[in-house]
């Protein structure tokens, strides 16, 4: 109990100070999450509804891979990109091993899947009248994608946060693509895991906390963004 | 002159059942049909098959209008989340019309439907005869070659259906099609066109 109150002791403490390591950790953090989401929404939200409105062979196997694809482990995940972006590797000679960008393609490679399936769930389960409804009053394809993404939109949110979640907190891909490098490639994750390691428990609890903190602010965010609450 | 709707031995099955069936049907341009029948009788289906949402039928249907020109109200008409102006500009802002252009003819439909206090209000505080009217004016906005109308007066009142009729009569160009089970001839001036129930006349059934 003490070990947590003093985290929070010393969260408080870094955030009001401005601590210049844990400040770049967390906008280095937010900027790498929220462009790996970015990325994954951008492909998996045109990709989930084509899943969702076309039939075509093998569709359902898709499906399913794409799920089973969720819940790979980070570490996996790291393991592939890392042998992706070794000197070695197919992508070794554009040099991204241990920069920020190689962050940003494995975190990507982690929410595509959520981002494809969740938007696939959400606009499958439409009501038929949305898209008849759009069909007949002469919306064109990407009318009705907007329309598709709009009426869906509590899934969608759902699926954007699900995967901002699962990349602002991840540590294999980090760690494993990033190397954890100060200044360059840490993230709050790998300075918890650092911190802790060294035996700065409350610090590395510290950042944890402003972890959670951001996690928590992104969630309100998002929320208050698309009016899910008022609406529901 | 050119029919805009041309039916031969139309049949649609699902399952194996016939749920509509026709013989034959021939509608001029700017004529009004009732489409009349019980429960069950494929009036819906009929509709949609015009509408060009039902793709699987057998026999001959020809309807002399492109696929825009073509507007369908559901039985249970579907509004899009938003407010009641949002829905009505819907099918305007998807024929590239300037917002306030649309914006201005969807305030003189809602005051011709009666519902200009609806305006801004969100579709999900509205009761089932305002969404159902909201839903026509979102369709009759467009003045589309051809009018598809599943069950357009239920729920709505006297004053209402009035309004309703006032403005269909101003659509000389259109073609409309009202489905009903019972008749409408009290309401609008349309010619009958009768539906059988499908279930009674089904050979398997017999």
């Amino acid at each position: 109990m003490e070990l947590i109150w003093d985290g929070l002791k010393e969260a408080c403490q870094l955030v009001l100070t401005f601590d210049p390591l844990v400040m770049s950790a967390a906008g280095r953090t937010v900027v790498i999450s929220t462009l790996a989401v970015f990325l994954a929404a951008v492909i998996g939200l045109p990709l989930g509804t084509v899943l969702a409105r076309v039939e075509f062979r093998g569709k359902r196997v898709l499906i399913l891979v794409i799920r089973a694809a969720m819940a790979v482990p980070t570490v996996f995940v790291g393991v592939v990109c890392f042998a992706l972006f070794a000197r070695r590797g197919v992508l070794g000679p554009l040099e991204l091993l241990y920069t920020p960008w190689a962050i940003v393609i494995g975190e990507l490679m982690l929410a595509l899947p959520i981002v494809l399936a969740i938007s696939h769930g959400a606009i499958k389960s439409l009501d038929p009248r949305v898209a008849e409804t759009a069909m007949t009053l002469g919306a064109g394809s990407f009318r009705r994608w907007c329309t598709y993404l709009s009426e869906a939109r509590t899934g969608i949110v759902l699926a954007i946060l699900s995967a901002y979640a699962r990349c602002v907190s991840e540590l294999g891909i980090a760690m494993m693509v990033g190397g954890n490098i100060k200044e360059r490639t840490r993230t709050l994750a790998t300075a918890t895991a650092l911190e802790t390691g060294k035996g700065e428990f409350a610090r590395g609890m510290a950042m944890g906390l402003i972890l959670l903190l951001i996690a928590l602010a992104v969630t309100f965010g998002i929320a208050l963004l698309s009016r899910e609450e008022r609406e529901s | 002159m050119k029919s805009m709707i041309n039916v031969e031995k139309l049949t649609v099955k699902k399952r194996g059942t016939t749920i509509c069936s026709i013989k034959s049907l021939d509608v001029q341009p700017c004529q009004r049909i009732a489409i009349l029948g019980p429960n069950g009788s494929g009036k819906s289906t009929f509709l949609r098959v015009l509408a060009g949402l039902e793709q699987e039928f057998h026999g001959k249907c020809t309807v002399n209008s492109p696929q825009i020109e073509r507007v369908y109200v559901h039985q249970n008409p579907f509004l899009f989340r938003g407010s009641v102006v949002s829905n009505v500009t819907y099918g305007l802002r998807a024929r590239k019309r300037t917002e306030s252009s649309a914006l201005d003819t969807a305030g003189s439909i809602l005051r011709k439907l009666g519902i200009a206090n609806l305006s801004n209000r969100d579709v999900c505080n509205l009761s089932g005869g305002e969404k159902r009217r909201v839903a026509i004016a979102r369709a009759v906005i467009l003045r589309p070659q051809l009018l598809l109308f599943d069950e357009p007066f239920a729920e709505i009142d006297d004053d209402g259906v009035s309004k309703i009729v006032g403005l269909l009569e101003e659509l000389t160009e259109s073609t409309v099609l009202i489905a009903s089970p019972t008749p409408i001839s009290d309401r609008i001036d349309a010619r009958e066109f009768h539906l059988l129930n499908c279930v009674e006349r089904n050979p398997s059934m017999d």
